[in-house]
């Protein structure tokens, strides 16, 4: 699973997901991508389960970027414990997304395959997702 | 490359957001002329006839004319756009005076042709790095693309910016060593194979545990700071 090294702090606040990902927003490596049409904490399993469908589904042949990393940390009291004395222990890790934003990259395939790997990997995400690829391309 | 297009605009009296919405309500996109040493003009546009444009052949680096109601009617290229991320509509453009006489500056897309032996002899994959080169030409000389044969590459070659074939006019930018494209071995499947074991080993235990990253501690920086200010004292 995906996660950082080294952080400075152990635990986040949990923060806003307003506006839209200016940055990030266009293919910058590939020549298709999926864009996220909303907002979301997207997990570490999540951009796992996404990265396997797509690689099983072009086999071999292609190139994947992930241009999303799940950075943020989210806590979780364990079941049954009363509320107060502090907060919870990590227990994963998520990616905040805004809508926009471009979450993989595919190269070396043919439009119809990567759209193909591309559905599939959007049926592990929690957000409405499209198709998009790089500007005059036929 | 310089086409016989004219686009219509009319200048913007007022200026700001309120103003720019207002603009894209009535079916135009607010807009700016500026270049060769002139004061730049907040103009809008119709959307359309900038589409037309840009998704022509030469696309942004089509020079056309620019008419604006009561005033200049110039030379121009597209420099810069503002696009929505989610919707994908046009928010505001950057138009540039062009000075035909004066050389200058475009980034113009490198296209391969041809399927490497790479591929199909030994399973490669052809990965290309940069998309455009930059150049320096008169605007009448800007190609719409360049060409770049990749035939004969085989894993672990490439083609570099040097190897396209420039006119004598057109003076390349881009460094000459940077790569376009290059035929790399195909490591995707045994990379997932080796990480699925390892992720498969945790999720086997009871609890899923996520794992703890490193905390940068703020102690040594604190051991430091000392240290520090005792030299500055010294």
């Amino acid at each position: 699973m995906m996660m950082p090294k080294k952080v400075k702090y152990r635990k986040q606040q949990r923060g806003r997901m307003a506006g839209k990902a200016w940055r990030g927003s266009s293919i910058a490596f590939g020549d298709f991508g999926l864009k996220a049409m909303e907002c979301a904490w997207i997990t570490d399993r999540q951009i796992e389960a996404a990265r396997v469908a797509m690689t099983r589904s072009i086999k071999r042949g292609g190139k994947v970027w992930i241009r999303l990393f799940p950075d943020k940390p989210i806590t979780k009291k364990p079941a049954e414990t009363r509320m107060g004395k502090g907060k919870g222990a990590p227990e994963q890790w998520v990616a905040v997304i805004r809508p926009g934003k471009v979450l993989f990259e595919m190269e070396g395939v043919d439009r119809a395959t990567a759209f193909s790997a591309m559905r599939l990997a959007a049926h592990k995400l929690p957000i409405k997702t499209k198709f998009v690829s790089r500007d005059g391309l036929e | 490359m310089r086409k016989d297009i004219t686009v219509s605009a009319e200048v913007r009296a007022s200026r700001g957001k309120n103003e720019a919405r207002r603009t894209r309500r009535a079916g135009k996109i607010p807009a700016v002329v500026y270049g060769a040493f002139q004061e730049p003009v907040s103009i809008a546009v119709n959307p359309r006839e900038f589409y037309r444009i840009v998704r022509g052949a030469s696309g942004y680096n089509t020079i056309f004319n620019l008419a604006i109601a009561g005033a200049e009617t110039t030379p121009v290229m597209v420099v810069d756009q503002q696009v929505d991320p989610v919707s994908g509509a046009l928010l505001h453009a950057d138009f540039k005076r062009i000075d035909l006489a004066r050389r200058l500056r475009v980034s113009v897309p490198v296209h391969t042709v041809g399927e490497a032996k790479g591929i199909k002899l030994q399973g490669g994959l052809l990965e290309i790095v940069t998309h455009s080169i930059e150049i320096e030409c008169l605007p009448d000389d800007i190609p719409e693309r360049f060409d770049i044969d990749v035939t004969e590459l085989m894993i672990g070659q490439s083609k570099r910016a040097s190897d396209v074939v420039l006119p004598a006019s057109i003076k390349l930018l881009s460094p000459a060593d940077a790569v376009i494209a290059h035929v790399v071995a195909l490591r995707a499947e045994a990379e997932p194979a080796a990480e699925e074991a390892v992720a498969a080993t945790p999720e086997a235990g009871a609890a899923p545990a996520a794992g703890e990253p490193e905390v940068i501690k703020k102690g040594k920086k604190e051991e430091e700071a000392p240290a520090e200010e005792k030299g500055k004292k010294k």
